[in-house]
């Protein structure tokens, strides 16, 4: 008994000697990451990881963020939100009143970024997502922003440029019905295909669901119709399968993608079936100039392969909050106050020069700014050509 | 030497055996009362106390998020007595003296709350207990989150208990009852009381809504029980493996009608629910169902349900009426799986068919298992440990996912049932004075 005492006793003791005395405070720049480390799609957490990574190396290399004249060292806190919504909600709800961050990057996937986003916007914490294209994540959330062009304006920028391109009439969509980017994509490039061509002029309006490997019925009935493309706005994996299968099924015409496409492994899935094609995007990795060449050039030597648009929409997101940080002028130590002084700097931002493009924000919280159209050259590489602008 | 050795080792055992016999001494009113006291003594000086020893906040979960921190131990390594010396003298001192003062007046007090109706006696205990979990959580919304999840988590898996482990069958479905009840309680609020995208104009004045949201999340419960109709039919026929895979095709096939229905939003999901879903609510409805479901497997339809898994043909012989007990037992436990999926949706705020996949079904029979077939304790600890591990092995990153299904294997090895299996739940054994 007495020793068991003694033990605690010692232990307390202990501790209490090695608690040091109550240190100041200083005004520490917190970011909060809530990305999906775990999950169903870690690699785009890790893009987001790396991209922070480097940006903090940058900072740290500055010697600090100077706001005011003042320099503050920053810290960046990344939190895993394992792709699912109610982790998402508790990663953002953990950096808001734990770690008492001043702004939040992420999350990427809308599924996650919705329910996050009213989080923030209820504890009047400013929050960029990078990717999330749903425009119910940043609607009727002053606090709530992102650094990426919506579905709306990704479908009528495809819509307009193939018939520009190759002056087509009838169009066909395959997409995955049961994933919510695809689906959103695919009905607003309907929507404004048939706005220019009139209706009807989407003769095939296909759809499977996810994780499908055969579209060769689908595909069949594509070429039946006597569509001349199509539009798939897919991810990586899939685009591979469509289009092989569309080749071997002898279709001929082109087929045109969406910035899911954007992804390193498109290619390597794909081959030489994918060489001469055409998808809307954020930015092109080859044949890139000035920032952006020096931002892959760097991720690429660092981690060892081209960064997707996932890291370079981060690489801007954050761009975007130290700019936004800057421009509030002045930290109070305050996290309220300093909250709202870099949500009202957010909002004024005007034609902030990130990697993917020039970028205006409003007071809704969504950037105006230009896609790119790529095309998939003859090596493999995406390259830029063309950039259509609201 | 190796006598003073087996001393010492003699003198540990009979330390902690003597703490054991203290413990067995003290009722659980005096344990209740010495949790409410760590909350208190937390709410009055915790944030002085942690900055006394140089903490920068009160150490949120149990100070896991500290001392698993890497970045802790390296740059800050004096933080980790700290947050140690603060979870011990706030949560276990505090709760150990009081609970071992206390003993004495709260064993006669509970003496006294035994002559009343039980009810009465349990409401007093749910009262001082709900209340330190108010004033724990209100000490940072990160803790009033978690706590929410984690009372939902208790519904959802006790619910499923009543079928993997009362009724003996495999169920896969409840990812699919959940969703259900997520999408007709949030119906129900949408249409009624908010201005929202998908269903217009608010019918009702929001200022009736949350009198009406347990009407809500009780539609949502009886529509989960309807959808329950499409696994119990079958399951008159089939037993084991076959019902299992019939239940996990019900989940995809309610996951791909609504994926399909663009009325509730298809794959975008269905967002901005109205707020109503607030810690009392949770506590109350996970209360409500801790006592239904822990009557409903007491009563005579409850041990038809063993029956029917140990031997149906027998139980039959018996004049058990077995088609009778599978389709209560299905539609009983879809119901609260759908009140669950019902305050899910309006904790979240936001419903996606993507979220009730078989990422949710993996966690939710995870947590059966580990807690323990057939028992409602082993459903709460089950629930309450994994969520909690969940969430404060969190610095950890990756490594929680090595972690915690290596921590089901073991269980899985060393107690195969689970942790707590095949125990019931007396309340009255559970408050009578010691």
């Amino acid at each position: 008994m007495k020793k068991g005492l003694l033990f605690v006793v010692s232990l307390l003791v202990l501790c209490m000697a090695l608690v040091p005395m109550a240190s100041a405070k200083k005004v520490v720049i917190k970011v909060g990451i809530d990305a999906p480390m775990t999950g169903d799609i870690p690699k785009v957490g890790e893009g987001t990881k790396y991209a922070a990574e480097m940006w903090l190396e940058d900072i740290k290399k500055a010697g600090g963020l100077e706001v005011g004249g003042k320099k503050y060292p920053v810290e960046v806190i990344i939190e895993d939100n394992e792709s699912k919504a109610e982790s998402a909600v508790k990663a953002i709800t953990k950096l808001i009143t734990e770690d008492e961050v001043l702004i939040v990057v992420g999350p990427q996937a809308s599924s996650q970024a919705i329910p996050a986003g009213d989080v923030a916007n209820n504890w009047k914490t400013p929050m960029i997502s990078p990717w999330s294209t749903n425009p119910n994540t940043t609607k009727d959330r002053p606090y709530v922003f992102r650094a990426c062009f919506l579905d709306p304006f990704q479908g009528k920028v495809m819509a307009n440029f193939v018939k520009n391109e190759f002056g087509f009439t009838k169009a066909a969509v395959l997409y995955d019905v049961a994933s919510d980017y695809p689906k959103g994509l695919a009905e607003e490039f309907k929507k404004n295909w048939e706005k220019i061509n009139g209706p009807g002029s989407v003769v095939a309006f296909e759809s499977f669901t996810t994780k499908d490997t055969d579209f060769s019925s689908q595909l069949t009935k594509i070429k039946k119709s006597g569509a001349q493309f199509i539009f798939v706005p897919q991810y990586y994996n899939e685009v591979a399968l469509i289009v092989q299968q569309a080749h071997d099924l002898g279709f001929k015409g082109p087929i045109v993608g969406s910035d899911s496409w954007g992804s390193a492994e498109t290619v390597k899935l794909c081959g030489k079936d994918c060489y001469g094609l055409f998808f809307s995007t954020h930015y092109a990795a080859a044949g890139a100039k000035g920032a952006t060449k020096a931002f892959i050039d760097r991720y690429k030597k660092k981690y060892g392969y081209v960064p997707d648009d996932v890291a370079a929409l981060t690489w801007d997101a954050l761009g975007i909050v130290k700019k936004a940080i800057q421009d509030c002028g002045k930290l109070t130590g305050n996290i309220e106050k300093d909250r709202q002084c870099v949500r009202d700097a957010l909002a004024k931002i005007k034609n902030f020069e990130g990697i993917t493009g020039k970028m205006s924000f409003t007071e809704d919280g969504d950037p105006i700014k230009c896609a790119v159209i790529v095309k998939i050259n003859d090596k493999g590489e995406f390259e830029f050509y063309k950039s259509v602008c609201p | 030497m190796d006598t003073t050795k087996g001393d010492a080792l003699e003198n540990n055992v009979g330390f902690w055996k003597r703490i054991g016999r203290r413990i067995t001494g003290i009722p659980l009113l005096a344990w209740i009362l010495g949790i409410l006291a760590a909350a208190l003594v937390e709410q009055w000086v915790g944030y002085e106390f942690a900055e006394l020893i140089g903490l920068p906040k009160i150490p949120v979960l149990f100070g896991a998020l500290i001392v698993l921190k890497k970045k802790v131990w390296m740059q800050s390594p004096m933080m980790i007595p700290s947050t140690m010396l603060y979870v011990f003298s706030v949560y276990i001192l505090v709760i150990g003296v009081v609970a071992r003062v206390l003993a004495a007046p709260a064993n006669r007090a509970a003496g006294g709350l035994m002559k009343m109706p039980l009810w009465i006696s349990v409401l007093i205990h749910l009262g001082i207990f709900y209340t330190a979990l108010h004033i724990w959580s209100d000490i940072s919304a990160y803790r009033v989150i978690t706590l929410k999840l984690t009372l939902i988590a208790i519904m959802v898996t006790l619910s499923l208990n009543v079928i993997n482990g009362y009724m003996g069958e495999f169920s896969c479905s409840h990812p699919g009852f959940m969703a259900l009840g997520a999408y007709a309680a949030s119906a129900v609020t949408l249409i009624f009381f908010t201005n929202d995208r998908l269903f217009g104009a608010a019918v009702l004045p929001a200022s009736l809504g949350p009198f009406v949201f347990p009407l809500a999340l009780i539609i949502g419960g009886l529509v989960a029980a309807i959808g329950a109709l499409v696994v119990a039919i079958p399951s008159f026929r089939t037993r084991g493996d076959y019902l299992a895979i019939i239940s996990l095709a019900f989940m995809f096939i309610v996951k791909s009608v609504i994926e399909n229905l663009e009325v509730v939003g298809g794959p975008r999901g269905m967002g901005s629910q109205p707020n109503y879903a607030d810690l009392p609510t949770v506590f109350v409805w996970t209360v409500l169902c801790i006592w239904v479901i822990n009557n409903f497997v007491r009563s005579i339809l409850g041990k038809a349900l063993n029956a029917v898994r140990d031997d149906e043909m027998a139980a039959e012989a018996m004049t058990v009426n077995t088609r009778k007990t599978k389709m209560v037992a299905f539609m009983f436990s879809a119901f609260w799986a759908g009140v669950a999926g019902g305050l899910f949706a309006h904790v979240i705020r936001f419903v996606n068919p993507g979220t009730f996949g078989i990422q949710k079904l993996a966690e939710v029979l995870a947590m059966v298992y580990f807690g323990g077939l057939n028992s409602v304790y082993g459903s709460i600890l089950g629930a309450v440990s994994l969520n909690l591990l969940g969430e404060m092995l969190r610095p950890l990153e990756i490594f929680k996912w090595i972690i915690i299904p290596v921590m089901l294997i073991l269980v899985m090895i060393y107690r195969p049932t689970g942790l707590i299996a095949f125990k019931d739940l007396d309340v009255k054994k559970l408050i009578r004075p010691r």
